[in-house]
């Protein structure tokens, strides 16, 4: 699209911040081999051409090379964020700079930010790159005509995997949908290392505290409370474990955790991270138990995972240092990080880049594989070949080499007999 | 009488939220200077703080100036934080440190503190005592000594001392055990690496990190890095370093062998050029480079500069040096001590036991240099045992003490039946 077309049909809040997303994009493509390599090479087919993308993810640097190797492809594309408080605005201004059409504004407010989705609806996308399913379940629920439209959905985080299924189990998943997040070389890294090292980080800057000696109490010990747990030690703090699930717990006592009820691993936690992926996971319930000068902060898919509502209701939010607010309740001090919502994302830069690299080289191929491929409606995983291949790319950018199974090692493996 | 030089006055109440927020976190050093305001040892004392201008040093500065002394503050440019400097200022103290100073200014600055005629020096690299001992003589007539900060800032002061120039004691704080065990190794380890990978936004595990130095902050960003999943190299010339690097499970290689495959470089060395510009010359393409040492060049910046066809600003922090051969190197936070230049410094409660150290080892000299000689003196164990005892007991931590014959037996010398 011409800069001009792309400027008139986008909302941002700056085309002036342009060079500065410039920048951060130029970093990005710097250490994401895996997408310059296999997935420029895959997507260039044409399959892409002229299709109408919708990129609906976390709008920083990371999503802006994504949008940007599939325009590069032919693709249309529409980004907008999948939650304000993590776009940035000299991102947005640069992908329109680069004649992509962009909804999306940092700290835009929660009617704002659904407008900007419907924004992209209206385009009638033919392939969505969801995350939290955001758009695809505003589709589903406000523009039921534009869903038949619909080549298909991609989508990129447990969450909206998990949503996808609601959706499907209701019989409103009329289209195919490919859960990216549940390729080994999304959840496997993205989760764990990605958010668990991005989330720490963001909680020592955003605090200036040290976590050495610090008892951590994680909440959701899934892949992303796995890497938060195993980085909070590796910062040379001490966790306890909050998990619902019986065998989850389990690994997590073999991990080496203390594994423990919400209520008493509150009783001594300096730092409370939230991962469940559901909503509700510190609630007024248990604001009793919290500890004089506790640090909250979420590192899963929602803002609602801390109830800062039932917080702000019980006391005067004061924020006390950027991205830290300070509540009173019952004569003590609760920190609460960047509102609640996704710590690493609007505290910080989001996952490392060489994580994103894998993470969206997935989505890419996902996308391609919707376009060139026909799917039955329903939730699809992603082809395994595919998956193999990235892995195998990001390796050899390593500089990495893999044995091959033997001839013996592939019988015995198809062998029964005794 | 206050004729402060800071960049901007209306940063004062960010500066002002941001020293609120580590008072918080300081419990020893509010306990230390409440003690030293009530019995009154510091009231109309000149005291010089040469420190990094951030929310701790303010905070220790402005606990001094709250227990009665006439506090000063200094420092360079790369490391001073311009809200911090307008807050402290606002508090009353006075404050010569703005971001981006130029070399003139920070020499002039320091002329300013030296006007001052401090009593006590808090100093960091030694760079004040220097100054007293070289180019202001004048100021050794009225000062009575100075607390040294950092571990470069000790090798110093032992210099002047075996050869004569030190007129002044001094005491190594940085050698008390409350601040060297903690600071250097679990401060800079946890900061230094949180800055450099919040400058870049990449990711640390499966990263091949080499560290340059294995001193205690060395050993700290190596336990770090290590705990991020990082495959930890270090370059050592020291024999029991290098062996007990090798015995915490740490590759240990020669610097142009590690750098020749390093995607991370980390410095903490205390000496200039530690790593040459041979082992920079070695460094594959796309390599960081971050210094956590005390001293500015423990990397030859301005030589890296000389060879580069071409610099820029990749990221804030982040500076790309592209070379002939087309490699691209990236340097974060300048070269100068990575956690302060690209980040907020050491973690809030690790400086509130490095602080208390300094603000007892200043009040010691105030009280009692003059019956001490001109050298480097440690702090006395029983005021660096009573920090660690605070600061347990602020954390709730309980102990327990030797039983009497226990302590009977360790004086002993006779052989038991």
């Amino acid at each position: 699209m011409a800069v001009a077309d792309a400027a008139a049909r986008s909302r941002i809040a700056d085309i002036g911040l342009a060079e500065e997303g410039e920048r951060r994009i130029a970093w990005v493509a710097r250490h994401s081999p895996v997408l310059k390599r296999l997935a420029r090479n895959r997507l260039s087919d044409g399959a892409l051409r002229g299709k109408r993308v919708a990129v609906v993810v976390h709008l920083e640097a990371k999503t802006a090379y994504l949008a940007t190797l599939l325009a590069e492809a032919g693709a249309e594309v529409v980004a907008a964020g999948s939650n304000a408080l993590s776009t940035q605005d000299s991102v947005c201004a640069a992908l329109v700079r680069r004649g992509i059409e962009v909804h999306a504004r940092h700290g835009a407010s929660p009617e704002e930010f659904t407008a900007d989705l419907l924004d992209v609806a209206e385009t009638g996308p033919q392939i969505v790159i969801d995350d939290g399913a955001e758009l695809t379940r505003r589709i589903v629920e406000h523009r039921p005509e534009l869903a038949t439209r619909l080549e298909g959905v991609t989508e990129e985080t447990t969450t909206g995997v998990a949503r996808l299924r609601a959706l499907q189990d209701a019989g409103l998943l009329t289209f195919p949908a490919i859960a990216a997040n549940n390729a080994r070389c999304k959840h496997m890294f993205d989760n764990p290392y990605g958010t668990g090292q991005t989330a720490l980080t963001a909680i020592m800057r955003l605090t200036n505290l040290s976590a050495a000696g610090k008892r951590f109490c994680i909440v959701g010990y899934g892949w992303v409370g796995q890497g938060l747990a195993r980085r909070a030690v590796g910062y040379g703090g001490r966790v306890t474990v909050v998990e619902l699930d019986p065998v989850q717990a389990l690994r997590a006592h073999m991990d080496g955790y203390r594994v423990a009820p919400l209520a008493e691993a509150l009783d001594d936690a300096d730092f409370v991270i939230t991962a469940t992926g559901t909503t509700a996971a510190v609630t007024a319930q248990v604001f009793p138990r919290l500890k004089d000068r506790v640090i909250l902060a979420n590192a899963g898919h929602h803002d609602r995972e801390i109830d800062v509502t039932a917080l702000a209701a019980r006391s005067e939010p004061i924020e006390v240092r950027p991205g830290v607010t300070r509540y009173e309740i019952d004569g003590k001090r609760v920190y609460v990080l960047v509102d609640g919502a996704l710590v690493n994302i609007a505290g910080g830069d989001g996952n490392p880049v060489e994580i994103m690299d894998l993470s969206f080289s997935v989505q890419a191929l996902a996308a391609h594989h919707l376009a060139s491929s026909d799917l039955p409606p329903g939730l699809n995983t992603f082809p395994d070949d595919l998956d193999r291949e990235i892995a195998r790319t990001k390796l050899s950018t390593l500089g990495i080499e893999l044995d091959e199974e033997s001839e013996a090692q592939r019988q015995f493996g198809a062998e029964w007999r005794t | 009488m206050s004729e402060s030089r800071i960049r901007d006055a209306s940063l004062a109440d960010d500066g002002e939220r941001k020293i609120a927020w580590v008072a918080e976190w300081m419990p020893v050093l509010n306990g230390v200077c409440d003690r030293l305001r009530s019995d009154g040892g510091l009231a109309g004392r000149r005291i010089a703080v040469i420190l990094p201008v951030e929310p701790k040093t303010a905070y220790l500065a402005a606990g001094l100036a709250a227990a009665g002394a006439e506090v000063t503050v200094a420092f360079q440019g790369v490391m001073v934080h311009d809200d911090v400097a307008a807050g402290l200022a606002a508090r009353g103290v006075e404050v010569f440190a703005k971001r981006g100073s130029t070399h003139e200014e920070e020499l002039e600055y320091f002329d300013r503190v030296l006007a001052r005629r401090p009593e006590v020096v808090i100093d960091d690299r030694a760079d004040l005592i220097r100054l007293a001992h070289t180019t202001h003589p004048e100021a050794l007539e009225t000062l009575l000594g100075a607390s040294e900060e950092t571990t470069s800032g000790v090798t110093a002061l032992r210099a002047m001392e075996a050869d004569g120039t030190l007129k002044v004691p001094c005491i190594a704080a940085n050698n008390a055990r409350c601040k060297y065990l903690f600071d250097n190794r679990y401060g800079s380890g946890q900061s230094a690496v949180n800055a450099v990978l919040d400058s870049t936004n990449l990711l640390l595990a499966g990263k091949r990190v080499v560290i340059v130095g294995y001193g205690w902050v060395g050993k700290g960003m190596a336990l770090r890095a290590r705990g991020l999943g990082a495959e930890v190299t270090v370059c050592e010339v020291e024999p029991f370093a290098a062996l007990e690097a090798y015995h915490d499970g740490l590759d240990v290689a020669p610097i142009l062998e590690a750098c020749a495959t390093a995607e991370i470089v980390l410095t903490a060395t205390g000496v200039r050029h530690a790593l040459g510009i041979e082992a920079v010359e070695a460094l594959p393409d796309g390599a960081l480079l971050a210094n956590a040492g005390a001293v500015d060049d423990e990397f030859d910046v301005p030589a890296l500069r000389a060879r580069a066809s071409e610099t820029r600003q990749v990221r804030e922090h982040v500076e790309e040096f592209r070379l002939a051969d087309e490699r691209s190197l990236f340097v974060v936070g300048d070269g100068v001590c990575v956690n302060l230049s690209a980040g907020e410094g050491h973690p809030a409660e690790i400086m509130d036991l490095t602080f208390s150290v300094q603000a007892l080892a200043a009040n010691y000299l105030l009280q009692n240099a003059t019956n001490m000689t001109p050298a480097v003196h440690a702090l006395p164990a029983e005021i660096d045992e009573s920090v660690a005892r605070e600061k347990l007991k602020a954390l709730g931590v309980r102990i327990d003490r030797l039983t009497p014959e226990q302590e009977s037996f360790l004086h002993a010398w006779e052989a038991f039946d």
